[in-house]
């Protein structure tokens, strides 16, 4: 079964995974998400706990719910997800990141840019 | 939970008492159970859980108010289990009999009962339609019983310790179903276990018995708000402890691994003393049953 962690309400940590999926365009943009009862069973969360967490992606902009149809994922969505997470690492993660690679004396010359191994 | 939803609570309980001879079982207790909710009833052994249930099926005499779908349970019982299903603790299915004799069973039995549904529900599992009940594993026999009652165009099920005994995967798939089959935003399922971090985030409600009294009735969505875990470092374990939590406890290995939980917000000068956590069902459960005897303030 998928563990949660104690930080973060269920409902949050399971947007943070559904943006996780958008952001590698699972589902691309225009498309359905999963239904409510679907993201339910497959987590194994209470149906109003799945309401919530994709009324917060829906607040973000990210998702917007067709009438009957259930929620789609926005134009633009994935971009602005990039976007905040580049914001979010250059903010956030690089500043950690150079410390480290500093304190372990490690410069560019040193890190492959090209394939990952 | 929720009393404006009063109107359309599918249980309805006010001071209710079950006892045996001179011992109350189930100790003046008063909750109702919405409709579409997944309702917890969590308790240790001998707390009253199954006796509350079996109050509401019908199958205990009863002190105080209870209404189950509008009904009396005990009076209006062949009413009442047309429209309410029932796995017992005890619950087993005949071991002679083939999956679809039940079928067939149920069908002469039940007015609601769905033949067709039941099929489509075993479908989603491994069990067939000619297999005995004793060729069954245990995780099999548990998902054949689910789709029978579940089979049944009832609004409300009543699961006494359903998953108990079964290994992890049979559990997920007996919950998979549950929700995927059951729970339509107007039914309801009241579900007593052991397994509580396992049901946690299934859970709408929670009812918690300690000793046949109710020490907690809420809405999970409620219960975040209510309740305030910190997680805080050794070095402040005095002072959280000066604010009289609820419970200490560790969360880890380390001089970090403490937390501790409080009924409402602490006075900021001691939240700002550790982090703000989630807090788990578990640990609460554990701070409201646990007999004073047991009460270890130190760790």
């Amino acid at each position: 079964m998928h563990t949660w962690d104690q930080k973060q309400p269920i409902y949050q940590q399971l947007a943070d995974i559904l943006l996780g999926r958008l952001i590698d365009g699972d589902p691309p943009e225009g498309e359905a998400m999963p239904s409510v009862r679907a993201l339910a069973s497959r987590y194994l969360i209470n149906p109003l706990t799945v309401h919530r967490a994709l009324q917060a992606l829906g607040d973000n902009g990210l998702l917007e719910s067709r009438r009957g149809l259930g929620m789609f994922v926005t134009t633009g969505a994935r971009e602005k997800l990039r976007a905040a997470e580049r914001e979010r690492f250059l903010k956030q993660e690089w500043p950690r990141l150079q410390e480290r690679l500093r304190r372990l004396g490690i410069g560019p010359e040193h890190l492959n840019w090209e394939n990952p191994q | 939970m929720n009393v404006t939803a009063a109107t359309e609570a599918l249980v309805q309980a006010v001071n209710l008492s079950v006892s045996y001879g001179a011992k109350r079982a189930v100790d003046e207790v008063s909750f109702t159970i919405p409709k579409g909710r997944v309702v917890g009833l969590l308790g240790h052994n001998g707390a009253g859980k199954t006796t509350l249930m079996k109050a509401m099926v019908g199958l205990a005499k009863t002190q105080g108010q209870l209404s189950v779908l509008g009904l009396d349970p005990v009076r209006d019982r062949v009413a009442l289990l047309q429209s309410a299903c029932y796995i017992p603790d005890v619950a087993i299915l005949p071991r002679w009999a083939r999956v679809g004799e039940l079928i067939t069973l149920m069908s002469g039995l039940h007015p609601k009962f769905s033949a067709e549904r039941a099929r489509a529900l075993l479908k989603r599992t491994s069990v067939g339609l000619n297999d005995k009940v004793k060729t069954l594993s245990k995780g099999m026999v548990a998902q054949a019983h689910l789709a029978l009652i579940a089979a049944i165009d009832a609004r409300l099920m009543i699961l006494d310790e359903p998953t108990l005994g079964l290994d992890v995967l049979s559990r997920k798939s007996f919950y998979e179903m549950l929700i995927d089959e059951w729970c339509d935003g107007e039914r309801s399922v009241l579900i007593s276990t052991h397994q509580i971090e396992e049901i946690e985030t299934l859970l709408s409600d929670v009812l918690m018995l300690n000793e046949g009294k109710l020490v907690l009735s809420l809405s999970l969505e409620d219960m975040d708000r209510r309740f305030v875990a910190l997680s805080h470092d050794a070095a402040v374990a005095d002072q959280m402890a000066a604010a009289h939590p609820l419970l200490r406890y560790r969360t880890g290995p380390g001089p970090g691994g403490n937390a501790a939980i409080f009924d409402g917000e602490p006075p900021a000068d001691v939240q700002a003393l550790g982090q703000r956590m989630r807090p788990s069902l578990v640990d609460l459960f554990v701070a409201l049953t646990r007999k004073p005897e047991l009460n270890r303030t130190q760790f």
